[in-house]
């Protein structure tokens, strides 16, 4: 039925070329801007018009050619059950992935794409092979052909399950859908404690990135903003908490705005789709026996809402070191409910009993995070009155912090299946089919094995749970069992 | 502990790990681990020299004597863990599983079954061609916690090893 024949050889769109010329620009431009700012800023080379209108002929002579030979070396096809890319005019290379290996195949489209009418597809592996499998212009018909092939195509699969499983729009469900309102309360419910970070670590590289070009006037302007601080005193840190506290919920606001636009959750036979986003737009399939952990969290803000973040963990790719975000942020607990059904099974971990940490746990964290940097900085401060307050007062902290998060730490466990809760002022679960373990570490310090306690690290191919502070005897059960079970288990992990 | 029973049901002939059944590291890595370490603290040594050096003002005494006993500290912290941490580092292979324990004062025990490891592959640093030891190195699906590495095994033994395992794999395959 379909019209394109994936055993050839075949080229991405002509459009491609384009694509390829703007990222080189845009490549360049982020390895090179120091230097181009730098020159653009001395007035010997810019009034010498000739070498600056030359080097911009070459370049662009260059980009051009690269990306014509990179658009004619760039080839994919299908051979033998296997994924083929070839790529490379100096270096060529060639990538191949066997089918059964793909844990899920993504489409993206950012603004200049829309543009085009094309969209870039991705092909995520657990292997070693990664984020190489990037075709970055596809016609959008022939995307969603192809993600449908290598999504669906089983490497024995007859012709006629082909068939059956490239017809579009079959039991197509939606979950979820996400109105601007429901961005709206998402977004207010961040955690805008840490998109605030977040502003701070870019707001001071950027800063750093400025000063360092500037390094004398900014001097003379930030010995002048000192001045101004020592002067004006509590008036500006409270401008500035204020302005920081909106600058953080405007920026929550937006990127949620962004990246979840007209966003939905397709549930079809065994596969979610997930689409979403106004500029980037991504379309991720990603199917059930490949979700190795499911995470939901939820926040004193989003639990007025009432609504979860829920994310679908993938095998993450050892090359990038991370997975491709499968999220559904603002799910309420019926949503929940259901993915948790489809995917783990109805009325799971509901009558085992929840086994809490240790209060000893609380104990080592409290040691860690609240004693042992008080104590180190007494040499530095010990001599103002202030720091000693403020040690109390941090140490004081520490403590409630520190209880927040043992009253949340606690896992349930079956046969099957484990479910672990974590958290401080957030609350965060992770859920796991136990045959989806990796492999297991037993760790014991000699403080915790006066006090007969253990931790556990289960290790999946999305990440780790961490069980910290158990019985000793419980431990061990669990991870002798877990490597029984990981051995005796028939299922494939992906 | 009786609740234990009502979490998994644990068939009774789950075999357990023994610590004491584990194959000690060859003790020429006890060696690499010494010289390793002298290298740490001549580098330690010349830092400090060279701090003094350029350094004009005069520090306050406290805080450049609890640095000191800070790094005086570990490194008499760190003689100590490979001198008494050595016996506990070892490996076990059972019949579906491999297994490395270390650790004196923080012991850790990582298992994994034959049925999820990806590749094996033998490394050789520097000091460990001198020796003639290899690590072997075992790689799992997703990020690298999941993975293991085992030290100082002589470099036949590793061979051995990664053949051994190698052909379990293509068996799972």
């Amino acid at each position: 039925m379909s019209k394109t024949d994936l055993s050839k050889p075949t080229r991405q769109s002509i459009k491609g070329m384009a694509l390829i010329f703007v990222q080189g620009i845009r490549k360049s431009v982020k390895i090179f801007w120091p230097l181009l700012l730098a020159l653009l800023l001395n007035e010997k080379i810019r009034e010498n018009e000739m070498i600056m209108i030359l080097s911009g002929v070459v370049i662009f002579v260059l980009l051009v050619a690269h990306s014509i030979l990179y658009y004619l070396n760039f080839f994919f096809y299908l051979k033998n059950d296997e994924f083929i890319l070839k790529k490379g005019y100096l270096r060529k290379k060639i990538l191949s992935i066997p089918l059964d290996r793909i844990q899920s195949v993504n489409t993206k489209q950012n603004l200049f794409q829309q543009l085009l009418n094309v969209v870039s597809l991705e092909i995520d592996t657990a292997g070693s092979v990664g984020k190489e499998l990037k075709i970055h212009a596809l016609d959008k018909l022939f995307a969603i052909e192809l993600q449908n092939v290598l999504q669906l195509q089983k490497p024995k699969a007859t012709a006629e399950q082909e068939e059956k499983a490239v017809l579009p729009e079959e039991h197509e469900k939606v979950i979820l859908k996400l109105s601007p309102s429901d961005l709206l309360r998402i977004g207010i419910s961040e955690n805008h404690l840490r998109t605030g970070l977040i502003i701070l670590v870019f707001g001071n590289q950027i800063y750093q990135n400025i000063a360092d070009l500037f390094k004398n006037k900014a001097e003379e302007y930030s010995n002048e903003v000192v001045d101004y601080m020592a002067n004006s005193g509590w008036t500006i840190v409270v401008v500035f908490i204020l302005f920081f506290l909106v600058a953080s919920v405007l920026f929550s606001l937006f990127r949620t705005l962004f990246k979840y636009f007209d966003f939905k959750l397709i549930k079809k036979n065994e596969t979610y789709r997930i689409e979403s986003g106004l500029i980037n737009k991504r379309k991720v399939i990603i199917s059930h026996s490949k979700v190795q952990q499911l995470d939901w969290e939820t926040g004193p803000l989003k639990k007025i809402f009432g609504i979860y973040h829920l994310v679908f963990k993938q095998a993450v790719s050892k090359q990038t070191k991370k997975s491709q975000l499968v999220d559904a942020p603002g799910c309420l607990s019926g949503h929940l409910k259901l993915l948790r059904a489809d995917l783990f099974g109805e009325e799971v971990l509901v009558n085992e009993p929840k086994v809490y940490s240790n209060n000893f746990y609380f104990r080592r964290l409290w040691i860690l995070s609240g004693w042992i940097p008080a104590i180190v900085a007494v040499p530095f401060f010990y001599d103002i009155w202030v720091f000693w307050v403020a040690a109390a007062g941090w140490i004081l902290a520490s403590a409630g912090y520190s209880f927040l998060i043992l009253k949340k730490r606690y896992f349930r466990i079956n046969n099957e299946q484990i479910r672990v809760s974590q958290g401080a002022i957030s609350h965060k679960w992770k859920q796991m089919r136990l045959f989806k373990i990796q492999s297991v570490e037993f760790k014991q310090s000699v403080f915790q094995k006066r006090r007969a306690l253990a931790s556990l690290k289960l290790m999946n191919a999305a990440g780790t749970i961490t069980i910290p502070y158990i019985d000793e005897l419980m431990a061990k059960q669990i991870y002798n069992y877990l490597i029984y079970h990981a051995e005796t288990s028939e299922k494939r992990w992906m | 502990m009786e609740n234990f029973s009502n979490l998994i049901i644990t068939p009774d002939n789950i075999p357990d790990i023994n610590k004491d059944s584990f194959n000690l590291l060859d003790k020429k890595y006890k060696t690499i681990l010494y010289i390793r370490f002298v290298f740490v603290l001549l580098l330690v040594i010349a830092g400090a020299v060279l701090f003094f050096i350029l350094t004009e003002e005069d520090l306050p005494i406290l805080i450049v004597g609890s640095v000191f006993s800070v790094v005086a500290l570990l490194l008499i912290y760190s003689a100590l863990i490979i001198y008494f941490g050595f016996p506990k580092k070892g490996y076990l292979i059972r019949e579906n599983d491999i297994s490395f324990q270390r650790g004196l004062i923080f012991f850790t025990s990582t298992s994994v079954p034959f049925n999820r490891i990806q590749h094996v592959e033998v490394s050789q640093g520097i000091l460990a061609k001198i020796f003639k030891l290899s690590s072997l190195k075992i790689y799992t699906a997703g990020g690298s916690a999941s993975d293991l590495s085992i030290p100082g095994l002589p470099k036949e033994t590793a061979g051995k090893l990664k053949d051994f395992l190698s052909e379990k794999i293509s068996r799972h395959e």
